[in-house]
C-alpha cells in the first residue's frame, strides 16, 4: 500500500463518515445497501475467490445469522449486537460441517456448487415449514422505537454508521488474514489443489477454514440484514436471490482481488438501485436483469472483472515487461 | 535404519496390479535411481510413498515412521516432498511466492518464508525470475522452480519425477549438476525416477530395476547395466544408453 | 399421516407419470452435459419460455397443445442454437466455473424479461381434456399427465433412435466420449455442439407443449424443474441417456411419495437429500462408470 492509496482512502472514509450530515434519507439508503452487499460479497469473497471454492447458496449463512438473531431478538428480548455473535458461532458450525463433508468427500468446482444450492434449497424448504420461526410467512423484527443498544435506529443515519464500520473491519480483517499464510495457502489451494498437498499444505483444512470464516462474517451481515431490513423469510435470506447477488458482486469486481467485492458492489448496486426505482415496483425483476446482463457481459468480455481489468491496464500503461505482470497473491 | 523402507508393497487398481511385493531401502545420503519400462510402476511408487494413493497391502517407513494412510500433507511436513513429472506451478503467483509455498512447511511466518524463499530460488539461479509469474516462465524454468518448490520444504528425502523430461543435453546437464549439488552439500538424500539413461546411470549411487511392478535388480548402475534381466527388460531399447 | 393404500396407490401412479416428464427435462440437459460438460444453468428458463410460446399459441392463436409441437420444438431449437452460440461457444474454453456464471447470469435475464413482460401471475390453461380423469384401481389418472407420460416416452426414443441411428446422432455420441478422437475422425466438433445443444433445448419445447395442458406457466416456473433436471442427471450419471429416464423416474416417485406422506413444499427435502447423497457417495450417478 502506497502513500497515495493510505491518502486516497483517508479522503474516501472522511467524507463517508461525515456523509449523514449532509445527505437524505435516499442516499443513505443507497449508501447503506452498497455498504452492505460490499460487505456480504467480501465474506464471500473468501471462500469463492480466495480458496476457489464457489459457494452459489451462501444465503444459507446470511439466512442463519439473520434468523438466529431475530429469533433470539423476538422470543426474548435479547439485542442484537449479542445474537449476532449467537449467529455468527451457529453460522461458523454449519460452515464447518458443510466444509468437512463436502470437501472430505473431495467436492469440486461446479458439484461443491450444485450442492451448495441445493442446501440453500433445502433450508427455503426446512424454514418454510417450521412455524415456531414464522414458516412461509417469516419473521418480523419488532420495532421498538430509537434503541441502539437493541439495533433499532429512527432514520438511517445509524445503520449507515454500523454497516460502514463492519464493511471496513471487514475489509481490515480480510486483508490481515490474506497476508498471512492462510491467504497464501487458500490461493494455493485454488490454483493447483495436488501442488499444494505435495507441499505441505493441508487442503482439507484450509478449505473448510475458509468456509467457516466465509460463514461466520456472512452471517453477522445478516444480523444486520435482519435489523436494517425488519422483515426476514425464508426466500428472501436463503434462497437464490441473496446467494447469487452476494457473489455477483464479486465476480463482477473481480474474483479473489481484495477490492473486486467492494468495487463490485458500488458500481452495480446504485445502477439496479435506480433501475428498481424508476422502473417502479411492478417490475421487480429490473435490477436482477441487469445483473443478470452484466455477468454474461461480463464472463464474455472481462471475466476477470473490473479490478482484473484495471491491473492488467495499469500494467500495460506503466509498460511493464511481461515478466513482472501482476500477481494474483498482491494485495493493495 | 534406513531412512526409507518399502517394505512388500503392493497396489492393485480392480484387475491390475500395478505394484507387486516390491520392497527396497534408501540410506541416508544417497541417490538411488529407480527405472522401468513404460507402465513399470515407477509413478504409481511415488504416489504411495507421497501419499496420494493408498497401498493395498505392504509398508512403507520414514525415519522409523509409518507412513500408510498419511495424506500427502502430512508426509511432506515429515520430511519427505516429492515433485511432479508434468511441472506444477501456481501460475498466477510469482517464482518467489510459488516457492514460499514450501518454505510455509517450515517457517509459519510470511516474512522468514518469504527469505527462505528467497534463499531457495537463489540455490537454484532463479533469483532474477523472482518476481516473474508461474504462467510465464520456460519449460526449463519451471524445472528448476519445481526443485526449488520441494528444497524449500527442507526434505530430508527428494522423490523427482522425470526431472530431465523435455530439456535438451545443455540443459539435462545444468539440472544434473543442481541435482549433484544438493545432494553432496546439502545432503539431500534423492529418489529419482528417470527415462534418460545417461542421467540415471551417472547420477545414481544404487539403482533399483522395475518391470511389471516387480522389482527385477538392483545394485550399482555398473551392475544394474549388465544384469541380463535388466537386458531383457528393455529388450534393447535404452540398455544400449539413450 | 397415515398410509392409506390409497394413498400409496395414487403417489404411485402420480409418481411414474410425472417421472416421465422429469426423464423428458432431463435427458437434453444430461446430452449438454456429456457432450460439452456445461452445466447450463438457464435450462429451466428454456422450458419457461418454451411454455410461454404453447400458452399464447394456445390462449391467443386457439391451438391444440399438442399441436403446438409442430412450433414449440423447432422454436425452442433455435433459441437454444442461438443463445449457444452468441453466448456460450466463445467461452467453451474457458473454466467451467465462468461458463456456469454466464449460464447463471442467462437464467436471470430470461426469468427477468419474463417478470417484466409477462408478470409473475401463474397462467392457467383450460382445454376440453384437461380435467379428464379415469380410475385405475384405486387411483385416479389425469388424462392430460398421461399423455404427458407416453409424449416423453416416445420423445425419448425418438432421441435414442437419433443418437444410435443417424451420422449426425453418431457425432454427438463421439463428441462426447472423446473429444479429440471425433476430432482426428473428421466430425465437426463445434457444429455438434451446436447441434447437441439445440436438440436439448429442443427436448424442453416438448415438454413445454406436454406440461401446458396441466401444470401452470409462470416466469419462477423453470426454478423448480431446471433443479428437478439436475437432480435427475447427477443422479442418473452426467451424460448417460439411460440414467435420465430412470432417474426421472426415481426423483418423480420421490416427490409423489413425499407429497403423499409429508406436508406441503417439506417433501421436497427427500429429493434434496438424495441429490447431496449422490454427490457426495456417488458423484458419477448410478450409471456412471469411471471416477469424474
Amino acid at each position: 500500500m502506497n502513500k497515495y492509496t493510505i491518502l486516497f482512502l483517508a479522503i474516501v472514509l472522511v467524507i463517508l463518515f461525515l456523509l449523514p450530515l449532509v445527505a437524505g434519507e435516499y442516499l443513505l439508503h443507497m449508501i447503506v445497501l452498497v455498504l452492505l452487499y460490499a460487505y456480504l460479497a467480501t465474506a464471500w469473497n473468501i471462500l469463492g475467490g480466495y480458496a476457489g471454492q464457489h459457494s452459489l447458496g451462501h444465503g444459507v449463512f446470511l439466512g442463519i445469522g439473520a434468523y438466529v438473531s431475530t429469533f433470539l431478538f423476538i422470543q426474548w428480548g435479547i439485542t442484537p449486537w449479542l445474537g449476532m455473535w449467537a449467529g455468527g458461532a451457529v453460522s461458523a458450525l454449519v460452515g464447518w460441517f458443510i466444509g468437512y463433508v463436502c470437501f472430505r468427500y473431495g467436492l469440486k468446482g461446479p458439484y461443491f456448487a450444485l450442492v451448495t444450492i441445493a442446501l440453500a434449497e433445502a433450508f427455503v424448504y426446512l424454514t418454510s415449514n417450521v412455524d415456531v420461526i414464522g414458516g412461509a410467512k417469516g419473521l418480523e423484527v419488532t420495532w421498538l422505537g430509537h434503541r441502539p443498544d437493541m439495533m433499532e435506529f429512527d432514520g438511517k443515519a445509524g445503520y449507515y454508521y454500523i454497516i460502514l464500520v463492519m464493511t471496513i473491519l471487514g475489509v481490515i480483517v480480510t486483508r490481515w488474514l490474506y497476508q498471512r499464510r492462510s491467504g497464501y495457502q487458500w490461493i494455493a489451494v485454488r490454483e493447483n489443489e495436488d501442488a499444494a498437498e505435495a507441499l505441505g499444505v493441508d487442503t482439507l483444512r484450509a478449505k473448510i477454514e475458509a468456509t467457516v470464516l466465509s460463514a461466520l462474517m456472512t452471517a453477522i451481515g445478516g444480523t444486520f440484514y435482519a435489523q436494517y431490513f425488519t422483515y426476514i423469510g425464508p426466500r428472501s435470506v436463503f434462497g437464490e436471490g441473496p446467494s447469487i447477488q452476494i457473489l455477483l458482486f464479486a465476480i463482477i469486481g473481480g474474483l479473489g482481488t481484495l477490492w473486486g467485492p467492494v468495487v463490485g458492489a458500488i458500481v452495480l448496486v446504485p445502477i439496479a438501485e435506480l433501475a428498481r426505482a424508476k422502473l417502479g415496483g411492478s417490475f421487480g425483476g429490473a435490477h436482477l436483469l441487469l445483473y443478470g446482463t452484466v455477468m454474461v457481459l461480463v464472463m464474455l468480455f472481462m471475466p476477470k472483472g473490473i479490478v482484473g481489468l484495471a491491473q492488467n491496464v495499469y500494467a500495460r500503461l506503466t509498460r511493464r515487461r511481461p515478466d513482472s505482470a501482476q500477481s494474483a497473491k498482491e494485495v493493495v | 535404519m534406513s531412512l526409507l523402507e518399502v517394505s512388500k508393497l503392493t497396489k492393485h487398481f480392480g484387475g491390475l496390479t500395478a505394484v507387486n511385493n516390491l520392497s527396497f531401502s534408501i540410506d541416508e545420503g544417497e541417490i538411488v535411481g529407480l527405472i522401468g519400462p513404460n507402465g513399470a510402476g515407477k509413478t504409481t511408487i511415488f504416489n504411495l510413498v507421497s501419499g496420494f494413493i493408498v497401498p493395498s497391502s505392504g509398508d512403507i517407513t520414514f525415519s522409523g515412521r509409518r507412513l500408510n494412510g498419511l495424506k500427502p500433507h502430512q508426509v511432506c511436513q515429515l520430511g519427505l516432498t516429492r515433485t511432479f513429472q508434468v511441472v506444477q506451478p501456481f501460475p498466477d503467483m510469482t517464482a518467489l511466492e510459488n516457492v514460499m509455498m514450501g518454505a510455509f512447511v517450515r517457517h509459519a511466518n510470511p516474512a522468514l518464508a518469504r527469505e527462505k524463499a528467497l534463499r531457495v530460488l537463489e540455490r537454484v539461479d532463479m533469483s532474477h525470475k523472482a518476481e516473474t509469474l508461474g504462467r510465464d516462465l520456460t519449460l526449463m524454468e519451471l524445472k528448476r522452480l519445481e526443485i526449488g518448490k520441494a528444497l524449500a520444504t527442507e526434505p530430508k528425502l527428494l522423490l523427482l519425477d522425470e526431472v530431465a523430461a523435455g530439456l535438451n543435453t545443455v540443459e539435462v546437464e545444468e539440472i544434473l549438476a543442481l541435482v549433484r549439488q544438493l545432494n553432496q552439500q546439502e545432503s539431500v538424500t534423492l529418489l529419482v525416477v528417470e527415462h534418460v539413461m545417461k542421467v540415471i546411470m551417472s547420477l545414481s549411487h544404487r539403482i533399483v530395476v522395475l518391470n511389471f511392478g516387480e522389482k527385477i535388480a538392483q545394485g550399482t548402475p555398473h551392475e544394474v547395466a549388465h544384469n541380463p534381466a535388466v537386458l531383457e527388460a528393455y529388450l534393447g531399447e535404452e540398455a544400449s544408453g539413450a | 399421516m397415515f398410509f392409506s393404500l390409497d394413498l400409496l396407490a395414487q403417489a404411485l401412479v402420480t409418481g411414474i407419470l410425472i417421472g416421465g416428464v422429469f426423464a423428458l427435462l432431463s435427458v437434453g440437459l444430461t446430452l449438454i452435459w456429456g457432450v460439452m460438460r456445461i452445466i447450463n444453468f438457464a435450462h429451466g428458463e428454456f422450458l419457461m419460455v418454451g411454455m410461454y410460446i404453447v400458452y399464447f399459441l394456445v390462449t391467443k392463436g386457439g391451438w391444440d397443445p399438442y399441436v403446438t409441437l409442430l412450433v414449440s420444438v423447432p422454436a425452442l431449437f433455435v433459441v437454444g442454437a442461438a443463445i449457444f452460440r452468441l453466448t456460450i461457444q466463445p467461452i467453451l474454453a474457458h473454466p467451467s466455473m465462468n461458463q456456469i456464471m454466464l449460464t447463471l447470469g442467462l437464467s436471470l435475464i430470461l426469468q427477468n424479461l419474463a417478470l417484466v413482460v409477462f408478470r409473475a401471475d401463474p397462467l392457467i390453461v383450460q382445454t376440453a381434456y384437461s380435467r379428464v380423469t379415469f380410475n385405475l384401481g384405486p387411483a385416479v389418472v389425469r388424462v392430460p399427465q398421461l399423455i404427458a407420460f407416453g409424449g416423453s416416452g416416445l420423445a425419448a426414443m425418438l432421441l435414442y433412435w437419433f443418437l444410435q441411428k443417424t451420422d449426425a446422432g453418431r457425432a454427438i455420441r463421439a463428441a462426447s466420449q472423446n473429444r479429440e478422437a471425433a476430432v482426428l475422425m473428421g466430425v465437426d466438433v463445434q457444429r455438434t455442439y451446436l447441434l447437441a445443444f439445440g436438440i436439448g433445448s429442443a427436448c424442453l419445447g416438448v415438454a413445454a407443449s406436454l406440461m401446458v395442458p396441466f401444470y401452470y406457466t409462470s416466469p419462477t416456473v423453470g426454478l423448480w424443474f431446471g433443479q428437478v433436471a439436475f437432480i435427475v442427471v447427477i443422479l442418473g450419471g452426467m451424460g448417460n441417456f439411460m440414467g435420465a429416464l430412470v432417474g426421472g423416474q426415481i426423483i418423480g416417485l420421490t416427490e409423489a411419495f413425499g407429497a403423499a406422506i409429508l406436508p406441503g413444499t417439506l417433501s421436497r427435502v427427500f429429493t434434496f437429500a438424495i441429490f447431496i447423497l449422490v454427490l457426495l457417495f456417488r458423484p458419477q450417478g448410478l450409471f456412471g462408470g469411471g471416477k469424474k
